[in-house]
């Protein structure tokens, strides 16, 4: 299998006031590879968004590096990254504040296709297709966020996420804000979705829930107060965890 | 959801929109008016009439004439063009001025957030309508300056509401959608920025409306504003102040004329306000 991202060595030091600095992460490295779903797993602080928001570029890593597609992203600007996003999209834990709330949800699953040079036509046939993909019907490219649940507006942004064709998706708590039977629904259409997408689909599943993780993931990442603590199949850290915290993660579930 | 709801929320929908066809076809009105007023003069306005100064307002004076025997209700109408419109242009200019300086601020910071603030800092750190005199005073009078001089002393409050308001958007979840999605910067000020702080930036333009037409009156009482015999609003209730007890409707005339339109625009401006928000609006689809 093939590499879609490696990341290595990645440190994230938030610099604070009286000059006490925080190691929000440190010194982590893994790879995603094609068509995996990874999940990174851990509590509320350990790293996990800070962690996906530094592979999306949205915070600047302190030190390591990103490599996705065997180029480095870690320091790259303007249009160059511009473009890393038709290869990686990103998928957010409260979907009703992931839409601007002046623009339809059609306007916000075509604005990475129109910047892409697509025409207005052309971007909404494709709007279309993943809003159907996603299990939503035409008539939401019309409607504003605040006139769809929540469950519903997550399957918009999912659908915006896939427009543009993506390799990588990933998904930072993406279920963690809907109720429990929306959750399931989410989850099974990233699942239809893995199998049935063009191209292979990578994703990067971050969650608190390892329940959830557990029948999604192929692989699972344990983080901890910014470290990985364990990695290796959903099976063999819930059968027989090697690490402490972990032991302590699954006690709390089941 | 329950049936009251519904319909209360429809109520208020329909009030919204109600509200806003009442103002802007007032403010319309008064701004066709206010271009047609030389041909909606009885009277030449300008014309003086010593023999019947200070009239009563009678059937044929309206409003009665000032202390030249000038009709009082041609100059009141008159003098709605210099005062609406040096006002209206007034407030754009700073509301464009203002708001560009404060995304700018906001978005980019660093240096130039530092720099610009200072700047902004150094205008308000004198009393306004004082450094408007001194800057009107340096420029010599007349209407032109005293836009340039006010407009000088106003820009700021712009700038800092533009800067706090784009601050929070950064902040925003969907802006960082619009990241992920291959927008450049460009495009996400013009699309996702303004449109979501431009709500508050309109409301204080149209609530200054009043403030900048007081000002602009209070320069030309001054003499730094407008030039006698210019028909303006604010010079002319500045002109007539120590007659408002022996003749007050020379007063009250363009007093009134200020109050209303300075109403229509303050209501005008928070109606636009509710009608922006999406969370009034239609459901669609």
């Amino acid at each position: 299998m093939e590499k879609v991202l490696e990341v290595n060595n990645l440190t994230k030091v938030f610099r604070g006031k009286d000059k006490q600095n925080f190691t929000a992460v440190s010194n982590i490295d893994f790879c995603l590879y094609e068509g995996e779903c990874l999940g990174i797993i851990g509590e509320s602080g350990s790293g996990k968004s800070t962690t996906v928001n530094m592979i999306s570029r949205l915070i600047e890593p302190t030190e390591g590096n990103i490599i996705l597609d065997g180029e480095d992203i870690t320091h790259i600007k303007g249009k160059q990254l511009r473009n890393i996003y038709k290869k990686m999209q990103m998928v957010f834990q409260s979907p009703i504040e992931s839409f601007d709330p002046r623009c339809t949800l059609g306007d916000g699953i075509t604005e990475s296709l129109k910047n892409d040079g697509f025409s207005k036509k052309d971007a909404n046939v494709i709007a279309e297709k993943v809003l159907r993909q996603c299990g939503l019907d035409e008539s939401f490219i019309k409607r504003y966020p605040h006139e769809v649940s929540g469950g519903q507006c997550q399957r918009a942004a999912i659908a915006r996420a896939l427009a543009i064709g993506p390799s990588i998706l990933i998904c930072d708590e993406a279920t963690s804000s809907l109720d429990v039977t929306i959750q399931k629904e989410i989850i099974e259409l990233l699942n239809d979705l893995r199998k049935n997408h063009g191209k292979k689909l990578s994703i990067l599943f971050i969650c608190h829930d390892l329940a959830l993780v557990q029948d999604f993931c192929d692989r699972v990442i344990v983080m901890h107060e910014g470290v990985i603590v364990e990695q290796g199949s959903p099976d063999e850290i819930v059968k027989c965890p090697k690490n402490d915290y972990t032991k302590k993660l699954i006690e709390s579930v089941l | 959801m329950s049936t009251p709801t519904i319909r209360k929320q429809k109520v208020k929908r329909t009030t919204v929109k109600t509200r806003l066809i009442i103002f802007g076809t007032l403010a319309v009105l008064l701004l066709i008016g206010s271009i047609f007023s030389s041909h909606l003069t009885p009277y030449d306005p300008y014309l003086q009439d010593l023999s019947n100064a200070k009239a009563a307002p009678s059937m044929e004076h309206l409003l009665g004439t000032d202390r030249y025997g000038r009709d009082m209700l041609s100059r009141v109408i008159i003098g709605s063009r210099t005062s609406i419109y040096s006002t209206l242009l007034l407030v754009a200019i700073i509301t464009a001025f203002g708001t560009a300086i404060g995304v700018i601020c906001g978005w980019f910071g660093k240096w130039i957030d530092v720099i610009l603030m200072r700047i902004s800092d150094m205008f308000l750190a004198f009393p306004g309508l004082v450094f408007a005199l001194a800057v009107a005073g340096v420029l010599g009078g007349g209407l032109q300056n005293a836009i340039i001089a006010l407009a000088a002393i106003s820009w700021p409050k712009y700038a800092r509401i533009a800067r706090s308001q784009t601050l929070a958007q950064k902040e925003t979840v969907y802006l960082r959608a619009a990241k992920l999605s291959g927008s450049s910067t460009v495009k996400i000020i013009f699309k996702h920025i303004l449109p979501n702080i431009i709500g508050p930036i309109l409301v204080t333009a149209m609530l200054d409306i009043g403030t900048m037409m007081m000002e602009l009156a209070g320069l030309s009482f001054l003499g730094l504003g407008a030039k006698p015999p210019t028909a303006e609003w604010g010079s002319m209730m500045s002109d007539t102040r120590s007659l408002i007890t022996i003749v007050p409707w020379i007063t009250l005339a363009p007093g009134i004329a200020i109050f209303i339109s300075v109403m229509i625009f303050n209501l005008l401006g928070d109606t636009i306000r509710d009608y922006a928000d999406p969370k009034n609006r239609e459901v669609r689809g």
